[in-house]
């Protein structure tokens, strides 16, 4: 690898000034003329058959345009999902709702609240039904969710994955037999891994704007797929994908739940093609709740079975995940992903089970981190359970367990997977060093003689981002759905410019992390072109032939790998056409501070901007060149990869009030090479903000009829400033050997490391009162209830 | 919709006078909550802000206008303390004391505060001229109050003989910006006898007035008085238990915030 200035330093992020002083572009800030507004009708019931819909009053107020129900688009079919299990959505509610907040009608208005009026004038009569909200319940099959669902348990996950059913039973019975054993403890806990709200800043947004000369579309969305979107829309409108322009501008957060294509944007774009304008829709805060997508939603059981001296003998993880009403992109293949990091850093035999539930509530898909933090949530309690039932202290007992160094690279983990690279021990050792943890035990021993409850959590992870290994393309990891047949693969155009300038155009495209920074720098260390001289250009499908999109922790390994690669073989052409201009040979040329040199030769050198002049002037170049300066890489990683590392949380709780205060938290994250440790630190700091809301606050609660009652920011509190600690961060770096630049992925750590580490810390606070477990989110008064019943 | 914007306090109560079921608007930070969720659809608002005559606070007067950032930023301190708690600051920019009692909830940040001090709310018609009512005379019930159809809320007073120490907390599921599940003003006055109010607990905001008997003029509650004085708290409140929180949480929440605060007032 280069090792000029940029690449590794910080560099501060470009895109900050126009997103922190306002002048970045929202989708809410692009205006068109003669736009025309939606709003929709929602169902107020989980579960009812509609018996009529009303538009009457409504299409007579002043300024109402059209009121859409089913019939007028269900040729159109239902919203495609990627992994089409369970009821996939009509468009608009046919016949029957199936979770509060349902679309059933769409008004299309003058404005916004000539459209929101509307909406509350369509009369709509529902016949309420009995509505499935709990999990167990949907399991039991004792009422269906829907009436086209032959069962409740949509599918199921089991591992070690690529086994037969038999060969898994197997694997299960060894486990089951080692319970028997004299030397061995079992540990048991059933936990939910709650239902979370992703909560983005910016609410989704569309525009669309059909135009009926060209019969195309052009479409804004706050997304995280442009390219999906695109191909979705040209998929059920009947279109080629050239016809269909979609452009994600700035995106307000996303955290998975703009990963979706919605039946929002396809109607939309279907208005403005019926009506001949523009139409759009800004959703509330409250249809963010009701109607976006959620995340996690687990009920599972964790039984860890090892012997008094520590040695983890099997590990089961038994349960229920929450799919809501129906399939969206991903919905049921959130889970696998929690397969894929099933058993962590462990070496030892592991069962895993997790049955997909549909229920009459909001439809559940990626929320940071998608099935990998509540896959590590339930090993890592557990393994904090056994550590105190034995005895031990629970960093030992991690690395007595932890699959050895030795073993990488392409270790395959007991559940299955092959891992890139790892060294969790040496990973475990300098946390522990760094923040010297034999102080925070002994510092907790002083705070405890003073009668304080202090407790001190410890959790270890591994994730898997880089999506998708080529091995995974056949399974389905592809926007195929969206007739867009391309695996998950990296996309990166790297082009010099005439004035030497250099434009990048990615397939993925930032909603916060600072792409337009990263990948100039990747480029700048490449080529030796100025970072300020680099433009990124990101989320424009007519500007980027393929685009996957920023999800996953995957732009950095895989797109950013693609365009390192693009940038390289750009270098290659235009050392050739260095070398032609200053008669050198072609080895001998090396770039760096905007031009080219001869090595060993100081005064030799031209600058970019006269290599890119000749590139684009054919006449000029050696015989046997082409001209142009470009390149479009697609690349294929060979594997995953595996970024990990141990987190260290200090906790004090008040037990009056029940009242968590975070006094330290510390982090050792390892997500192999590092482009720029100031982006990195912040993917971290957001990472944990939303583990640590997971641990402590959010939750969306549904009453027994399905209605939910915390979708307001009243009642679903994220943290604020005020909430968090100062956050201790430092890192190993264990490069991938995947892919060139040893990078693995940050995105989604934080997150998948915070929310066990907290509660592994308070309930060490609250050990000596007896307190084993309390589920999330440790509100005030759960903790303080968990005291009450643990003194009996 | 009609808004009527006056500039000064007669024209304040003639629209008052003119458009009785009107809705007064002060900060918004209640009132147009409850216009986007179809709570309220009013025909007629009156807005307040450009009234200078509510805007001022001197001395014992805090005007109706006042908002919680000049609060914060006051010198009363748990005034000040309280006002720290509420919403965001740009929530804090808008809202008022004003529209804190005249919103009556049983959560108003405010209220515990003006409770514990045995204020008075000054309100006004352009019919009767000026009242003053006793908070607990003005505070009647879940979001209902004793202001009639035709009066505006003028000012908060204050009494003339104020703590020698005063403090406010409020339990929350986080630090800020959240809503309180209990909150609590607890104060000692010069003559020695103490003042104990809490919100969140019961239909109205409310003094709990065993406890404060209980502690009598005892400058330094310790040790078994002060476990009493929780107890009697606990037995006083009468919460109830919704999502946010129980009803066993919220008394013994609202007990344990009031022995802290009796020590922290204590001489």
């Amino acid at each position: 690898m280069s090792t000029t200035s940029v690449l590794g330093g910080i560099v501060r992020r470009r895109e900050d000034p126009a997103l922190i002083q306002g002048t970045g572009a929202y989708v809410d800030d692009i205006k068109l003329p003669g736009e025309l507004h939606a709003a929709f009708v929602r169902s107020p019931f989980a579960r009812a058959d509609i018996t009529s819909v009303d538009a009457s009053a409504a299409l007579a107020m002043d300024g109402v345009r059209a009121v859409y129900t089913i019939d007028d688009v269900r040729d159109l079919g239902p919203l495609l999902a990627q992994v089409p299990v369970g009821a996939l959505r009509p468009l608009l509610a046919d016949g029957a709702v199936h979770h509060v907040g349902e679309a059933v009608a769409m008004v299309v208005a003058d404005d916004r609240y000539v459209a929101q009026d509307a909406a509350d004038a369509v009369v709509v009569e529902y016949e309420p039904r009995e509505a499935v909200v709990t999990l167990k319940d949907s399991a039991s099959d004792r009422v269906k969710v829907n009436d086209s669902l032959e069962s409740n348990v949509l599918m199921s996950w089991a591992g070690p994955f690529g086994m037969e059913p038999d060969q898994i039973a197997e694997v299960k019975a060894g486990i089951d037999a080692g319970k028997a054993r004299d030397d061995v403890v079992v540990v048991s806990q059933e936990m939910t891994n709650q239902r979370l709200i992703p909560v983005a800043i910016e609410p989704r947004a569309v525009l669309a704007d059909y135009n009926a000369g060209y019969n195309s579309f052009n479409v804004w969305s706050s997304t995280q797929m442009p390219h999906a979107l695109a191909g979705a829309v040209a998929t059920m409108f009947g279109l080629p994908t050239t016809s269909v322009r979609v452009v994600a501008p700035e995106v307000g957060g996303g955290f998975g739940c703009k990963l979706n294509v919605y039946n929002d944007e396809i109607l939309v774009a279907f208005a403005s093609r019926h009506l001949g304008a523009p139409v759009r829709w800004t959703e509330s805060r409250r249809e963010a709740g009701n109607s976006t997508i959620q995340g996690r939603g687990w009920v599972a059981t964790a039984t860890l079975v090892g012997t008094r001296d520590g040695e983890i003998v099997g590990y089961e993880l038994e349960g229920l995940a929450d799919m809501g009403a129906y399939s969206q992109n991903f919905t049921v293949a959130i889970p696998f992903l929690g397969l894929f990091v099933g058993s962590g850093q462990y070496k030892m035999p592991t069962y895993w089970k997790i049955d997909c539930v549909a229920t009459n509530t909001a439809t559940t898909d990626a929320y940071r981190g998608a099935g990998r933090p509540e896959a590590i949530y339930y090993l890592e309690r557990i393994i904090d359970m056994y550590a105190r039932e034995i005895g031990l202290d629970p960093a030992e007992v991690r690395m007595k367990n932890f699959v050895p160094a030795a073993e990488f690279p392409a270790a395959t983990s007991p559940l299955g997977f092959a891992m890139d690279t790892g060294d969790y021990a040496t990973n475990l050792q300098a946390l522990l060093d760094h923040y010297d943890y034999a102080g925070w035990r002994a510092e907790q021993e002083a705070a405890r003689a003073e009668g304080r409850n202090v407790g001190i959590g410890l959790a270890s992870y591994v994730e898997v981002c880089g999506f998708a290994p080529a091995g995974l393309a056949d399974l389905g990891f592809s926007w195929s759905a969206y007739g867009l047949p391309t695996a998950f693969n990296g996309s990166g155009v790297v082009r010099v410019n005439p004035d030497g300038t250099a434009t990048v155009v990615i397939g993925t495209g930032p909603s916060g992390q600072g792409h337009q920074t990263t990948w100039a720098q990747i480029v700048s260390d490449q080529l030796g072109i100025p970072f300020e001289n680099i433009r990124v250009r990101h989320g424009d499908t007519a500007e980027s032939p393929m685009g996957v999109g920023t999800f996953g922790s995957r732009s950095a390994a895989v797109d950013g790998s693609a365009t390192y690669e693009a940038a390289a073989r750009v270098r290659e052409k235009a050392a050739k056409i260095a070398a032609h201009l200053l008669e050198a040979s072609e080895e001998d040329i090396v770039f760096a501070d905007g031009a080219a040199h001869v090595a060993g030769s100081p005064d030799s050198s031209v600058p970019w901007a006269d290599i890119a002049s000749v590139a684009y002037q054919p006449h000029k170049l050696p015989e046997g060149t082409e001209g142009g300066l470009e390149t479009h890489v697609v690349y294929s990683p060979a594997n995953a990869t595996w970024p990990f590392g141990s987190h260290l949380a200090m906790v004090e709780v008040d037990a009056d009030t029940g009242n968590v205060e975070i006094l330290r938290y510390a982090c050792m994250d390892d997500c192999g090479n590092v482009i720029n440790p100031m982006i990195v630190d912040g993917q971290i700091h957001g990472g944990l903000a939303q583990g640590i809301g997971q641990a402590l606050f959010e939750e969306a609660i549904y009453d027994e009829a399905g209605n939910l009652l915390s979708g307001s920011l009243v009642d679903y509190p994220i943290p604020t400033a005020g909430d968090l600690p100062a956050y201790e961060l430092a890192r190993t770096t264990t490069p991938t050997d995947i892919n060139a630049m040893g990078v693995k992925g940050i995105g989604e750590a934080g997150t998948i490391g915070a929310a066990q580490t907290v509660v592994n810390a308070v309930v060490d606070a609250l050990s000596p009162m007896g307190v084993r477990h309390i589920d999330m989110p440790l509100r005030p008064r759960k903790v303080w209830q968990a005291i009450q019943d643990a003194r009996g | 919709m009609e808004i009527v914007r006056p500039t000064t306090l007669d024209d304040a109560l003639a629209a008052r006078d003119a458009l009785p079921g009107a809705d007064l608007l002060a900060g918004g930070t209640d009132l147009m909550v409850e216009v986007n969720f179809h709570h309220r659809e009013p025909e007629h608002v009156i807005a307040l802000r450009r009234v200078s005559e509510i805007a001022g606070w001197e001395g014992r007067r805090i005007g109706a206008g006042v908002t919680w950032t000049r609060m914060e930023k006051g010198p009363l301190r748990a005034l000040a303390q309280l006002s720290r708690t509420v919403g965001s600051p740009q929530i804090r920019n808008a809202g008022t004391i004003g529209g804190n009692i005249g919103t009556a909830s049983p959560a108003g940040d405010g209220l515990p505060y003006l409770a514990a001090l045995d204020a008075e709310i000054e309100v006004a018609s352009a019919g009767r001229g000026v009242r003053r009512l006793r908070w607990d005379e003005f505070l009647v019930g879940v979001k209902q109050t004793a202001l009639r159809p035709d009066e505006i809320i003028i000012a908060a007073i204050l009494p003339e003989v104020m703590p020698v120490a005063e403090e406010f907390a409020k339990v929350g599921v986080r630090n800020a910006m959240v809503i309180s599940t209990v909150s609590a003003c607890v104060m000692r006055m010069p003559d020695s006898t103490w003042r104990i109010a809490l919100g969140s607990v019961a239909p109205t905001v409310i003094r709990a007035r065993r406890a404060e008997e209980l502690l009598g003029t005892t400058a330094a509650p310790r040790g078994s008085l002060l476990a009493e004085v929780a107890d009697a708290v606990a037995a006083e409140v009468r919460p109830i238990t919704d999502h946010r929180a129980t009803e066993a949480y919220r008394r013994h929440a609202s007990g344990v915030l009031v022995r802290r605060l009796v020590g922290r007032c204590a001489a």
